[in-house]
């Protein structure tokens, strides 16, 4: 079980990097949703093989339970994640609708950051 | 009512009554600067507390720290409260004169208050997790503020500033499960107690380089800053005092907590690591201020220089240098939102912020030129100002443990700020306007000056008072390092659950 998700892991990582590092906006914006998962994931394989345990559910404490410290954390991250994702895609939206544009060579091709107005 | 939620709790209620609030109006603006007022007045009573006991403890619903969440306030914590407030003061004081109310935008004093929320909460906290809920809770106030009022062309540079924040994010919650992982615990005291047990294991350096690189992020040191100085200077004038002023020193002030307060003291090659880049980012944010042009492109650069003589300090790992570094937050974190104030206002006389289309500002505005005047020389450490002793304190410590080559970049470093400081000097104030119509007396001015000159007043006090104030940061730099007085302090307070595990 740990090393299925270790690998899976590993993939989520592997995939959201390539994806970050495209340059359109878009791809980033997947890249970024891949990667909290991936964080999320990562967490929660942090509370160990969850072999022969209960899931920490109210109410059903027969036997030994899984560390729900983890999980606790991921359902707060996963909230941000989600605030944060929403933001993300109205921003991109709005560079879209100002320069006609979501790819990020094409934003950054002319500007020259030495001189502004 | 315990004094340590306060911080927190003023400026959320706040935030809050801000947003339902809704339309701007002179008594919504009343609001604001009187809460921000009585946040200062909150901080430095918090402040006085914890020179006295060391430690103020609170128990979030009490429950202990093994299992809840404690807010620890300390010297050091209390320091950087009173900075935040101080300069959301500022900040909200200076913007008031910035537009008619009318004018303003009904989402900005909200903001700004939840940005302080965050900010003051990572500085409280005693728990990873926690700190990671802070960081997200500042930067996604600190996402809204940026693109706020950004213009069409501006807005772009909001997606850098976004996707590097994200990564940071998302590598610190992976750090904070690789923590608990490894201790079992994300209590800043029982992390401490736990990794002092084992200071051999190979996992205790690379959880420390993990955070380094995390926080290093979210500093701007080298190599991890490209994403400061293109975002910054989007900002409106009092926004930008504000970013500048707290968004990193947020970063460096848990440098401080974590390699001081929460991880063993025996990680001398990270030290060493953290001191080099820090050499390596005050020469090369100081190299990238003279290659700008606009003031605040050149100033944006410049923190980046000042974080380095913090994190330099950090580096360094005595308890002298901790006091220098703090002393050297203090000092820069005033002088450097101030000077974000006055290029504003200097831009506004001008109507550009470009130094080619600048001018003759010293004769249209002498007092705004003695403003800048005493502020940069303070950046670029000329004696008496603050800058100054924070730089020699920085500098002793160095000499101390015989990094030469660490001293002689630093110094370099110095001479080249005041080099680009000399540069906006000559360019904006100094030198013939190329069309003297440009610059225009405009009321908005005065009252900007009056904000410009209080925070002005503050800073001499810090360079004047300066053994003083090196006290408080001595006193602060002692109660971080003390990692089982923490211990004690966080295991003392009395909780509602049973003291052990079932």
């Amino acid at each position: 079980m740990s090393l299925e998700t270790a690998l899976l892991i590993g993939v989520l990582f592997g995939c959201a990097t390539w994806l970050v590092l495209h340059h359109s906006f878009v791809k980033i914006l997947f890249g970024f949703v891949l990667l909290s998962n991936a964080a999320n994931l990562f967490l929660l394989s942090m509370s160990g093989s969850p072999d022969g345990r209960e899931a920490p559910i109210a109410g059903q404490t027969a036997g030994p339970l899984v560390d729900p410290l983890p999980q606790a954390l991921i359902l707060t991250a996963i909230v941000i994640g989600f605030g944060v994702t929403a933001y993300l895609v109205i921003l991109l939206y709005r560079l879209f609708l100002d320069q006609k544009t979501t790819n990020a060579a094409e934003l950054f091709a002319e500007q020259d950051t030495s001189e502004r107005t | 009512m315990n004094l340590v939620i306060l911080p927190v709790l003023l400026p959320l209620v706040t935030a809050v009554t801000l947003l339902f609030w809704g339309r701007p109006s002179p008594a919504r603006r009343v609001l604001a600067a009187t809460s921000a007022a009585a946040q200062l007045t909150v901080a430095l009573a918090l402040l006085a507390r914890t020179l006295e006991a060391g430690w103020l403890v609170l128990p979030v619903g009490a429950w202990s720290a093994r299992l809840g969440i404690v807010l620890v306030a300390d010297p050091l914590a209390a320091v950087m409260v009173g900075l935040s407030s101080f300069t959301a003061l500022a900040a909200v004081l200076y913007g008031f004169a910035e537009f008619r109310t009318a004018l303003e935008h009904p989402l900005r004093l909200t903001l700004v208050q939840f940005l302080v929320a965050g900010i003051n909460l990572a500085f409280l906290t005693g728990d990873l997790f926690n700190l990671f809920v802070a960081f997200e809770v500042m930067l996604i106030a600190s996402y809204a503020l940026l693109t706020l009022e950004a213009d069409d062309w501006d807005v772009k540079q909001a997606f850098p500033y976004l996707a590097v924040n994200l990564t940071g994010s998302t590598l610190f919650l992976c750090a904070a499960g690789f923590a608990y992982r490894l201790f079992g615990t994300l209590n800043f005291a029982d992390l401490a107690a736990r990794a002092a047990a084992q200071p051999e294991d190979p996992r205790v350096i690379a959880l420390a380089l993990w955070l380094l690189v995390v926080f290093g992020l979210k500093a701007g040191l080298f190599p991890l800053y490209y994403w400061l100085p293109n975002s910054y200077p989007i900002l409106p004038a009092p926004l930008a005092a504000l970013f500048s002023g707290m968004l990193t020193k947020v970063g460096v002030y848990v440098l401080l907590r974590t390699f001081g307060t929460v991880l063993p003291h025996g990680l001398t090659g990270v030290h060493t690591l953290l001191a080099w880049l820090a050499g390596a980012t005050m020469i090369l944010g100081v190299l990238g201020a003279l290659s700008r042009n606009f003031i605040r492109g050149i100033l944006s650069y410049h923190i980046l220089s000042q974080i380095g003589f913090m994190v330099l300090a950090i580096g360094l790992f005595t308890e002298l240098a901790f006091a220098a570094s703090i002393f050297y937050i203090i000092h820069h974190i005033i002088v450097k939102s101030s000077l974000f104030l006055i290029g504003g206002t200097a831009a506004l006389l001008s109507r550009t912020d470009n130094l080619d289309r600048m001018g003759n500002l010293w004769r249209h505005a002498p007092g705004l030129g003695v403003l800048f005047l005493l502020q940069a020389l303070s950046l670029a450490g000329l004696p008496p100002l603050s800058g100054f002793w924070g730089k020699y304190a920085i500098l002793v410590v160095g000499l101390e443990q015989g990094e030469y080559v660490l001293v002689a970049l630093a110094i370099v470093a110095s001479i080249l700020t005041l080099v680009s400081m000399l540069k906006i000097w000559n360019a904006a104030f100094w030198a013939d306007a190329p069309e003297p119509a440009a610059t225009q007396q405009d009321p908005r001015g005065r009252w900007m000056n009056r904000v410009t000159t209080g925070m002005v007043l503050v800073s001499l006090a810090v360079g004047l008072g300066a053994e003083g104030v090196f006290r408080v940061a001595q006193q602060a730099a002692a109660r971080a390092r003390d990692q089982a007085g923490y211990l004690r302090a966080v295991h003392a307070v009395v909780t509602k659950d049973a003291p052990d595990r079932p």
